[in-house]
């Protein structure tokens, strides 16, 4: 079960587009806005643990991954491993202690392999890069070591395919065994099961706990799928618009959510007993605002069906409704 | 490297080029290509054993500008030179100097692309300003500036690298006035490779800049620079003729051009000696087409959707 220590934090984090202005605005002086597609999120990830980050498409979880992994730059916030700030940390040498501890896996594995590599090159990349080997045998023997721990057996048959000779399982095998390979603490998983067949995403799935498991490993579970965030993840947090409405025990999200956007989202599944609440909320409505035109106050509030004055005006912060289970929603103060 | 590495890494290489290599040559235009090509090869590989000894004015073997017969089948040239003599050796010296300025442009151009594309901003626009210059800069000029110094510098005897100053001018000047179009072609590829999720990849998982750019962005431009390299031969094997035509070959390793040159000067046109340039004029052309075709036909293999519906 997860440690106390935190493996990873986010403090304020935030990573803001500029949208390039058209030619007219530039010559009239007009500012151009940003896209806030992160927009100041505090999240701690526990060793060992599981984090889903749960949201709807464009809600910024990819950014938080990518942010994470120091794929892109944040504007603002403090990116914390172990309490070492590597916000401003930079630059392939710098960073490969840091990518040595945390590695990704892709939502769209045929993407994340270069066509032109078999799978031994993948999974030997890191290896390689890391210098997490010394000869061309130990380097066999941790890429053989990580297919198989990624359920490609026997590894052997695999290192001379291309992704083209893979079906869509293998091929997020294959991302997953390049990832593990470096054995690292924290494995940021962009959806990784969305592209799959239901019926390898469960097998997929045991892969990831079984690292935690044998490994104390830590995930970031991206996904939209409330059901499935519950079925994996210890803790889960709802993400809208780039900022965190609501974090708590993935059973109490599931089943006692607080926030009405959670509320809504357990509402649209029906797996997870959301038929019985139908009757108090209404679905929700209208879509997604653009991250560009963030409403003000509480930025749910044109969706939202228990919006009051104060919601229009002033942004609800996170409050605590329960031991680890905070809400930002000024009907949670009540 | 262990036992299975090497049991299982070839041979998925080896299924991917025999896979590449039946589509490629299934190509009509690839076929013509390839032929002529390998004829002109075999001409450039062995011209002694085939036509004897480059002929001069001393030894040559033939009566001033007789017209093709059994004994000289392309005829004589002004100093009773036997043409087919001169053309083989010919082959050897335009495809050399060809070739050669492709390396060049190329190593140049693929280069010059992928910093720019790849690192972009302040990199890109520099050397984007680097290759516009030379785009638009017209190689005659070039030449005409660079021939000089380089004679001075190095005498008009000698050699470069075992070519004849005025040659290896004309390589350089090659070399540097079609790089350019590479380096565009393999900068705009490259814009779009980085953005691609396995560059993302590479990044998570510790690949230094380098890395990226030759391991993964350098082998998925690879059919690019192939389809337009063999264009590059193309324009490099036009240009040194025109170059020669123009009186900066060398007399002594005469290239199609120079023997065009040749010709021109002593009046083989006026005089109704049409082997004396038709020879070398068919050669230019037919080496020329056969590296567009070949070059068409990479483009069209590695680009299946560009290929035109039978
Ligand atoms: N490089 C970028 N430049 C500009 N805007 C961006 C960029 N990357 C993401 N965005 C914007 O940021 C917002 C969040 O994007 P993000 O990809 O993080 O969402 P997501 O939650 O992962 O969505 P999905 O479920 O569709 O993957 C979106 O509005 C997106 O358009
Ligand atoms: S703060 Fe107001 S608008 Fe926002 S979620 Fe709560 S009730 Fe709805
Ligand atoms: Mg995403």
């Amino acid at each position: 079960m997860p440690d106390t220590a935190d493996i990873l934090r986010l403090e304020s984090m935030q990573v803001h587009f500029p949208i390039q202005g058209g030619l007219f605005d530039r010559v009239l002086g007009r500012p151009a806005g940003a896209v806030r597609a992160v927009d100041g999120i505090d999240l701690n990830i526990g060793r060992g643990e599981i984090v889903a980050l749960v949201g709807e498409s464009g809600s910024g979880k990819t950014t938080v991954g990518r942010v994470i992994t120091k794929l892109a730059q944040p504007t603002g916030g403090r990116l914390l491993f172990e309490g070492e700030d590597m916000t401003s940390v930079r630059g392939s040498s710098a960073l490969r202690p840091y990518r040595h501890r945390v590695q990704m896996i892709f939502q769209d594995a045929y993407q994340a392999l270069n066509p032109r590599h078999t799978v031994f090159d993948v999974v030997a990349e890191p290896l390689r890069s890391l210098r997490l080997v010394d000869n061309a045998s130990q380097l066999a023997d941790r890429v053989s070591e990580a297919l198989a721990a990624a359920g490609l057996n026997p590894p052997g048959d695999f290192f001379a395919r291309f992704p083209h000779e893979l079906s869509g399982g293998q091929r997020q095998r294959v991302v997953i065994a390049g990832a593990l390979a470096v054995r690292p603490e924290l494995i940021v998983a962009d959806e990784p099961v969305s592209m799959l067949d239901v019926s390898i995403r469960a097998q997929i799935l045991q892969v990831l706990v079984d690292l935690r498991d044998k490994h104390n490993m830590a995930l970031l579970f991206i996904t939209h799928d409330l059901p499935l965030a519950w079925s994996i993840a210890d803790r889960i947090a709802v993400l809208y618009l780039g900022k965190l409405v609501e974090i708590g025990s993935a059973d109490e999200i599931t089943f006692n959510p607080r926030h009405p956007y959670t509320v809504a989202l357990r509402n649209a599944t029906p797996q997870i007993g959301g038929n019985a609440d139908r009757g108090k909320l209404p679905a929700l409505q209208g879509e997604v605002p653009s991250a560009a035109r963030v409403p003000r106050g509480c930025r749910f509030h044109p969706r939202c069906p228990l919006a009051f004055d104060r919601c229009r005006e002033e942004e609800p912060p996170a409050i605590e409704v329960g031991p680890q289970h905070l809400s930002a929603c000024w009907r949670s103060e009540c | 490297m262990s036992e299975s590495t090497v049991r299982y890494s070839p041979r998925g290489r080896t299924r991917a080029i025999k896979s590449f290599l039946c589509q490629f040559l299934g190509h009509g235009g690839a076929q013509a290509g390839l032929v002529c090509l390998v004829f002109f090869l075999v001409l450039a590989a062995a011209p002694n054993t085939l036509v004897g000894p480059l002929q001069t004015a001393i030894n040559a073997t033939g009566d001033f500008l007789v017209p093709p017969s059994g004994e000289h089948l392309l005829g004589t040239d002004e100093v009773g030179r036997d043409v087919l003599n001169l053309v083989v050796h010919g082959a050897r010296i335009s495809l050399t100097i060809a070739l050669l300025a492709t390396v060049i442009s190329l190593v140049v151009g693929t280069s010059v692309g992928i910093t720019a594309g790849y690192y972009g901003g302040r990199v890109d626009v520099w050397l984007m300003r680097l290759t516009d210059f030379f785009f638009v800069m017209p190689s005659f000029v070039l030449a005409l500036v660079i021939t000089p110094v380089v004679l001075e510098v190095m005498g008009r005897g000698g050699d470069i690298l075992g070519f004849r100053p005025s040659l290896f001018v004309i390589i350089v000047v090659i070399g540097m006035t079609s790089w350019a179009f590479v380096a565009r072609i393999v900068r705009s590829q490259t814009l779009s490779l980085k953005e691609r999720t396995f560059v993302d990849r590479a990044r998570v998982v510790g690949s230094s800049n380098i890395v990226i750019m030759v391991k993964h962005i350098l082998p998925n431009l690879l059919p690019q620079i192939a389809a337009n390299g063999a264009l590059v031969v193309a324009g490099a094997i036009y240009v040194e003729t025109s170059l020669s035509f123009l009186g900066l070959g060398d007399p002594l390793q005469p290239s199609w051009g120079t023997l065009l040159a040749l010709a021109q000067r002593a009046g083989a046109a006026s005089a109704g000696a049409w082997w004396d340039l038709g020879a070398p004029g068919v050669c230019v052309l037919t080496v020329s087409l056969s590296f567009v075709l070949i070059g068409n036909a990479l483009d069209d293999t590695f680009n299946p959707r560009r290929r035109v519906i039978p």
